[in-house]
């Protein structure tokens, strides 16, 4: 089992949507910092993947400072792999990019979807506004 | 042991059967470290093609290179590190599974028990069955078992899942993983089935009569499809079809079209620059959606045209 909830989008690259899902897993605290990551083989056979894709995948996120390798232990998360702010709101760009586009397509100005966003926040109980 | 850039390379390799053209010059890369998948409705050329590369068949005119040497001069030594399973493989089909294994181990000075143990646990093989007495699913596997354990360099699969249930599938799968190794093992594995291969494969070849239609990454391929959405106001001229789009059409505020050469920038300019004021939206496409709309491109094709 890999430790990160991946849902597969058919269409898109698969690096890609490992990467996204592991980022999040991390900022969602499902990956904790120090804990170890699958070995690319494992990636590979739960993914059903080339081993080869499943070592660009690791190597992209040991790059990207999201795991770092450490020699007969393999792959463990990050001390700061949760990145800072910035990157936070990065991952959340895709989702934002679509819902601006539907906004656009239903001829909303930006204050109604700020507020119809604020009403949204307001009823899971986000306390910062 | 290094190995060429490219584990296969073919240049217009042609076989014909009498007047039959099976396979039309055929030029291909298959690079070293790939899961390579060769696409193609029944009775595309796949099998010629693979038959021609393990030099099972002769080519009536071309070229091909396997692990650098001339696929007609394919000796003992790079058999060894070849592995090829196909759907209509001969077995000794007398013997048992474990015969099987004792007749090919001493062939192979690469091959690894330790493997075989685990393999054969994994498959859930009865070794002492005769071969003959196995089901389709279970036969596939024995001659994958006695293939993966020499770990060859390059695997050669055709279309290695027709006819196999769920889970025969998975096991099949799970099996070539597990024999396989980082860097330079390269598997080529031919299919009628994108959904078959649609994970596992990172480079996609698709024959058709005969012919290469493309041959590219997936990551490529799935980048540059994208199925196009435009919402336009008011009275749009939908025009002609421009360069690379494909399936044009409007029904009222909505106009779509398949993007061929999808690029962030320049696809979405191009749609403002047609429709302005438009809401552009680009949804992704699956491997079999990008193949259904290859086919019917061709299908659609004058006769005579150029593909």
């Amino acid at each position: 089992m890999l430790p990160f909830s991946l849902e597969l989008k058919p269409g898109l690259p698969i690096t890609e949507q490992v990467i996204f899902a592991v980022k999040k897993a991390v900022v969602g605290g499902q990956l904790t910092p120090g804990q170890p990551f699958p070995s690319v083989r494992v990636v590979s056979q739960e993914l059903k993947i080339n081993p080869n894709t499943a070592h660009k995948i690791v190597a992209a996120l040991v790059a990207q400072g999201v795991l770092i390798t450490t020699p007969a232990v393999g792959s463990v998360v990050a001390e700061r792999a949760a990145g800072d702010r910035q990157e936070r709101a990065d991952l959340l760009g895709r989702d934002l990019e679509q819902v601006v586009v539907e906004a656009k397509k239903l001829g909303l100005t930006l204050a109604e979807v700020q507020s119809g966003l604020a009403v949204q926040w307001k009823k899971l109980g986000g306390k910062k506004s | 042991m290094n190995y060429p850039m490219n584990i296969i390379e073919t240049n217009r390799l042609s076989r014909r059967y009498w007047r039959t053209e099976a396979l039309r010059d055929l030029t291909l890369t298959v690079p070293t470290g790939s899961v390579f998948a060769l696409l193609g409705a029944n009775g595309a050329g796949k099998t010629t093609a693979i038959k021609v590369l393990m030099n099972l068949l002769p080519p009536s005119a071309g070229e091909a290179r396997v692990l650098g040497v001339d696929s007609r001069r394919l000796g003992e030594r790079e058999r060894a590190q070849i592995g090829y399973v196909s759907e209509n493989q001969k077995l000794p089909r007398w013997m048992t599974v474990r015969q099987l294994l004792d007749y090919c181990r001493p062939f192979y000075p690469t091959w690894d028990p330790a493997l075989e143990t685990k393999l054969l646990g994994q498959f859930d093989l009865p070794v002492d069955r005769k071969l003959k007495n196995l089901s389709r699913g279970m036969l596939m596997k024995a001659a994958l078992l006695s293939t993966l354990a020499y770990r060859p360099k390059l695997l050669v699969l055709d279309e290695p899942f027709s006819g196999l249930d769920p889970l025969a599938r998975d096991d099949f799968v799970r099996g070539v993983l597990e024999a396989s190794e980082l860097g330079d093992w390269t598997v080529l594995v031919s299919s009628h089935d994108i959904e078959e291969v649609e994970r596992l494969a990172d480079n996609i070849a698709l024959l058709e009569a005969g012919r290469l239609k493309f041959s590219e990454t997936t990551e490529a391929l799935l980048g540059r499809f994208r199925r196009m959405e435009v919402t336009v106001s008011g009275a749009t001229q939908l025009g002609a079809p421009a360069a690379g789009w494909l399936e044009l059409e409007q029904k009222g505020g909505l106009v779509r079209f398949i993007a061929t050469q999808y690029d962030r920038t320049t696809t979405e300019q191009a749609c403002r620059q047609r429709f302005p004021e438009s809401a552009v939206t680009a949804h992704p496409m699956t491997l079999r959606e990008i193949f259904v709309t290859l086919a019917r491109e061709t299908r659609n094709q004058p006769q005579g045209a150029a593909a």
